[in-house]
């Protein structure tokens, strides 16, 4: 294995053959299946429609809230407040979206702080995890082991208790009704350390040391090798993160609850929806969520693409 | 030598992540023990008395134990994350390795179970409520006015519908519906991982077993899950702790109602309230003590199940 | 052997790392309590501008009202800014300002309701209102206001300058008329009730809709006593019964809560209490008519907004419930859907039942001296306390202005369906709103109509005590009715319990 990478240097013309040495092993798969008995190819076919059969099941049960969002989003306010929940509306109404946009809630604005607060923390949060990741998965210092479990334990605290005492904390530091304080105080996340620091540590050490031996640098060594490696994870990372921006609700009402700062959650389940009686609107609701959930729902679809990618791009030949 | 230089070397990159920490995370924790061990307190009574006006001492913790309702919360928050956590590991492990040997709309369905993920919280709790819920007829002798999608799916493979969620509920029944929904919950972000995990795995061990002629069973215990278990173990561990601080899902259950949290059926509030219900009820209600001893209390439970899941995974996983 | 000393190692960090926690926060030396309010020399500075932060729970309308409203204020006071803000609900209003007070940023005025008060006090950050009353402390003192004209727009001299006049800084005997008395005393529920925290800022309380068509058509007498009401509801169900009209029920209740707190105060049997022991609610008599309203829901009688899983008003307006008693500031929703421009039913509006009537000497249940109880709900105004007694001052002429004002109180009341808090006599002055009032009708005009029964049984109106632990009884007794009538809990069961639950959390 350690040979292998000590011929070449990984490079994408490297990842391009390795793709292509791929594909030319998937053609030979082909070619044997044409091998294989009658048996083992019915054998087959019920394994492929089983498979198709659960994912198909466990995909509609997923689905399922989703599909609701939308029809909520068309139904009148009668026909959703009707205690019998209808499954398809029995009449659309289109108007709620209508609503969501020219209502008070100022989309744009809430869209734009939840933008700049979700892409902000995720790129700070990815440095911060890949740099402390790498530390505990490649260096040997004194009281990593103990530091590790510590940063582990934290994890474990429920995390309302902290609530009270960081309030406290960033207002005595000004900060309160800034994007500072929705971006640094959630800065650091010990699971995403974990998960990275898990998957560069499935890096061959070999890898490391031959790296060393070429004379590159820590840094590079970190951005050209163990980087592309983990994509699929550091992709994970950035979802997770981006939806974290997206859901939260207790900490940015509490800290930035102002226009100029207000989150999309915040200002989805916010009283812009009620009519004066305090009912809520949640047709109108949902249309804005489902208007607000279109842009992410393309940022995903590309990174898909990037998830994918990173099969070939991991294809090192062990 | 070399091994010197290393050591600041690591620092530096742990830096920006310690400094972070120390404000918002171990700094609370500080304050939370503080807070645990000053009996009676609350933050009222420090603003006026000031921090040294409590005595150092245990009653916090006597207070919590004693409380009618501490071990329902206790058993329950055991009870579902001993149970949701196996079954929604192992799920999300079939479905990730499904996805993951599927050729014809592999891409449609990788899709279709990323959608989850934009789903606003807002619209997954109202979901499960009408799913499970029986609209009870407007008097109490009236028949019901809808008995739930599910009891009607139920009912039309020839089944008898069941009280899921109602005031006449049973515990089971309910108990039932919590890991269904726990587990739908917490379905993406495990299949994600695993997923993950399952792009960076090398081909070629598969190659070699196909021409080995290894069932795909053996393939899938000896291969798959063993190049997977860095990730199964982070996806378990986590589950286990996130399983402990289960508390919105019973919101999202049960509803908010009428009466404050109810964590229960109608008729039955507290029912399946969880440790970290109580220590939202203790904070609304300003015993800050209180709740800052559950928390502890909580956090030697996670921290003990941890350590006997690192443990394992330290003899299982394979690097 | 590694893990060991890796777990001591951890345990030593924390011991070490807590009692440096106890020191930094002793070094901290937090000085976040606001100190007692002292009337600065010259009073209210109008010379320096002074921004204060108000708290609500205001829709779109309602703060649109509210903001013109500002705008007024700021003719009369261009040095004071008020920035209102919209807050969620009453408890998410009560959260934040909870924690807020922690690290002393709290507002300036805030909608509360009484227990939320109890709580903020806690840790002393209400401002008593005393000081301010007509026999207060500043009496005599006075604020320089900007002269306006007739149409409200500022008094200016040949140089362009603003004229001020001198009025009253606190609430003259005159303004304290204005307020109806029971709402005005309500401020001062609170621990021993010498100190008043809050001011009456708009009010609702129960009422009961029933179907007028329906009443009148079958000869039905809309029930002012509950003895009335179980009459009228087995009638009902006699009535639907003979014409084969399925799944109905007369009576819809929506909050168990009220129907429990209300029912002690009718009997006078006793719910909480601001001292000593505090919750009374466990005795005969209260078992006694939970016990009844029991048999009553067996008898399908009533329904409530839990046992229905959905408003009850949705019952009303298609004709599946007669009577629905709700709060009196959701009359809009009792409105049944027009059919081809014609509205199916009439609503009428009544006070809710009463152990005994005053009025027929005649009937069964006459009591002459008995004195109807219907609880009091809606909003109040809070201010706290501040460093700076400028915004204090600033607070409390906002605070004054808004709830002394006719036009502000019959707009708002008009937008919402809330009832003003000054008398009607007052009210009358806008003549908009006397107008409206005359119009008032079961069809169109069902908030006016809501409104003026509201306010037609001011006298009746009661509150419970507030003290930490008091909302927690409100929600332990709601969930006790629920419990029973569920069938999941025996009377006694639920009894015990709810008083278990309520110890606990009044605690320390």
């Amino acid at each position: 294995m350690t040979d292998n990478i000590n011929e070449k240097e990984v490079t994408p013309e490297v990842i391009e053959d390795a793709a292509e040495q791929d594909a030319k092993s998937k053609v030979m798969k082909e070619k044997d299946i044409d091998k294989v008995s009658k048996k083992q190819l019915i054998m087959k076919i019920a394994v492929q429609t089983g498979l198709y059969l659960f994912l198909g099941i466990m995909a509609i049960i997923v689905l399922f809230p989703f599909y609701w969002m939308l029809i909520s989003s068309v139904k009148t306010l009668n026909e959703y407040n009707s205690t019998v929940p209808t499954l398809w509306p029995k009449q659309f109404r289109w108007s709620s979206y209508a609503v969501a946009f020219t209502g008070e809630l100022n989309l744009g604005r809430l869209f734009l702080n939840t933008c700049i607060v979700g892409i902000v923390s995720t790129i700070l949060s990815l440095i911060v995890t890949v740099l402390s990741a790498y530390a505990f998965a490649r260096f040997e210092f004194k009281g990593k082991n103990v530091l590790f479990a510590a940063l582990l334990a934290t994890m474990m605290i429920p995390g309302e208790l902290f609530t009270i005492t960081n309030y406290v904390t960033v207002s005595s530091f000004g900060w309160l009704k800034t994007y500072t304080v929705l971006i640094v105080p959630f800065l650091v996340s010990v699971f995403y350390i974990y998960l990275l620091r898990q998957n560069f540590m499935q890096i061959p050490n070999e890898l490391y040391l031959a790296a060393k031996v070429d004379g590159t640098s820590d840094l590079k060594y970190l951005w050209k090798v163990m980087i592309p490696l983990a994509a699929p994870t550091l992709i994970s990372i950035t979802i997770l993160k981006m939806m974290g921006s997206w859901n939260s609700y207790i900490w940015p009402r509490l800290v930035a609850n102002d226009m100029a700062h207000k989150l999309i959650t915040v200002g989805l389940r916010g009283e812009s929806f009620k009519d004066m009686s305090g009912m809520v609107d949640y047709p109108a609701q949902m249309a804005a969520v489902v208007i607000v959930t279109i842009p992410l729902f393309l940022v995903f679809l590309f990174f898909r693409k990037y998830i994918m990618r990173g099969v070939s791009r991991s294809g090192i030949k062990g | 030598m070399n091994k010197k230089k290393n050591q600041w070397k690591a620092w530096i990159y742990l830096l920006p992540a310690l400094i972070v920490l120390a404000i918002f995370t171990v700094w609370p924790i500080i304050n939370t023990l503080r807070m645990a061990f000053s009996n009676g307190y609350t933050y009222a009574k420090e603003l006026k008395y000031g921090a040294f006006s409590f005595s150092f001492g245990f009653e916090n913790f006597v207070s919590v134990t004693s409380y009618q309702g501490f071990t329902t919360c206790l058993g329950n928050t055991l009870l579902l994350t001993v149970l949701t956590v196996p079954i929604s590991t192992m799920l999300a492990l079939l479905v990730a390795v499904a996805l993951n040997s599927i050729k014809f709309v592999r891409k449609t369905m990788q899709t279709i179970f990323f959608l989850p993920y934009v789903t606003n919280s807002i619209a997954i709790g109202m979901v499960f409520m009408a799913m499970f819920t029986m609209i009870p007829g407007v008097k109490a002798t009236d028949p019901y006015r809808s008995i739930g999608i599910i009891n009607s799916i139920i009912e039309a493979f020839g089944g008898t519908r069941i009280s899921w969620v109602n005031s006449d509920s049973s515990k089971a029944a309910n108990l039932a519906v919590l890991v269904i929904y726990i587990v739908w919950n917490a379905l993406p972000f495990k299949i994600l991982v695993l997923l993950g995990g399952l792009q960076s795995v090398n081909k070629q061990y598969y190659e070699a077993a196909k021409i080995d002629g290894t069932s795909r069973f053996r393939t899938f215990w000896r291969i798959t899950v063993p190049l997977l278990s860095p990730m199964i173990a982070y996806v378990i561990i986590t589950g286990f702790i996130g399983g402990f601080k289960e508390y919105s899902s019973i919101v999202g259950i049960f509803g908010n109602e009428n009466s404050g949290d109810s964590m229960g059926p109608t008729g039955s509030p507290e029912r399946w309230n969880t440790m970290v219900g109580y220590i939202y009820q203790q904070i609304t209600a300003q015993h800050h003590g209180d709740a800052s001893a559950a928390a502890l209390i909580l956090f030697a439970i996670i921290f003990a199940v941890t350590m006997v899941n690192m443990y394992v995974s330290k003899k299982k996983v394979h690097y | 052997m590694k893990k060991k000393l890796g777990a001591i190692i951890m345990a030593g960090v924390m011991a070490c790392t807590m009692t440096a926690g106890l020191a930094l926060t002793a070094g901290c030396g937090k000085t976040t309590v606001q100190p007692d309010f002292v009337m600065p020399e010259g009073g209210f500075d109008t010379s320096k501008g002074v921004t204060i932060k108000f708290y609500h729970t205001m829709n779109q309308d309602l703060r649109k009202v509210l903001q013109s409203y500002i705008t007024k204020f700021n003719v009369l006071y261009p040095n004071i800014e008020v920035k209102e803000e919209a807050v969620g609900g009453y408890d998410d209003v009560r959260d934040q300002i909870n924690t807020e007070i922690i690290a002393g940023d709290q507002p300036n005025i805030a909608y509360c309701y009484p227990d939320h008060v109890a709580l903020f006090n806690e840790s002393d950050a209400v401002q008593s209102l005393n000081g301010f009353l007509p026999d207060g402390e500043y009496k005599n003192m006075t604020v320089k206001r900007v002269k306006t004209d007739a149409k409200g727009d500022a008094v200016k001299d040949e140089n362009g300058n603003l004229v001020y006049e001198d009025v009253s800084l606190g609430l003259t005997q005159e303004e304290k008329d204005m307020f109806i008395d029971g709402y005005y005393d309500e401020g001062f529920k609170f621990g021993d009730e010498s100190q008043m925290y809050t001011l009456p800022f708009s009010k609702s309380t129960e009422v009961m809709f029933y179907n007028k068509t329906f009443f009148e058509q079958n000869n039905l007498k809309v029930p002012e006593t509950w003895d009335e009401m179980e009459t009228v509801c087995a009638r009902i169900l006699e009535i639907d019964a003979a014409r084969g009209k399925e799944e109905t029920v007369p009576l819809g209740y929506d909050s168990e809560a009220n129907w429990f707190i209300t029912m002690c105060e009718q009997y006078g049997s006793g719910y909480t209490s601001s001292s000593g022991n505090h919750f009374l609610f466990d005795n005969s008599t209260n078992r006694g008519f939970v016990e009844r309203f029991k048999d009553w829901r067996n008898k399908g009688y009533f329904t409530t907004q839990t046992l229905n899983k959905g408003y009850t008003s949705s019952l009303f307006t298609t004709q599946q419930c007669y009577m629905c008693i709700g709060s009196s500031a959701g009359a809009k929703n009792q409105s049944p859907d027009r059919v081809q421009g014609e509205y199916p039913f009439e609503v009428g509006i009544a006070s809710i039942p009463q152990l005994k009537q005053t009025t027929n000497p005649a009937g069964a249940n006459y009591d002459a001296n008995y004195k109807a109880k219907v609880i009091s709900q809606g909003p109040s105004v809070c201010i706290f306390r501040q460093k700076d007694p400028q915004q204090v001052l600033a607070s409390w002429l906002f605070v004054k202005y808004l709830t002394t004002n006719i036009d502000f109180q019959a707009r708002f009341s008009s937008t919402s369906g809330y009832v003003p808090v000054l008398k009607m006599e007052q009210m009358q002055k806008n003549k908009t709103y006397a107008d409206f009032m005359a119009d008032a009708n079961g069809y169109d005009n069902l908030n006016y109509l809501s409104a003026l029964r509201c306010m037609e049984q001011e006298d009746a109106y009661y509150t419970s005590p507030a003290f930490m632990g008091s909302s927690k009884a409100r929600d332990q007794v709601g969930a006790l009715m629920q419990a029973v009538f569920a069938g999941s809990k025996t009377i006694d069961e639920a009894f015990k319990y709810a008083i278990r639950e309520c110890e606990y959390a009044a605690k320390g």
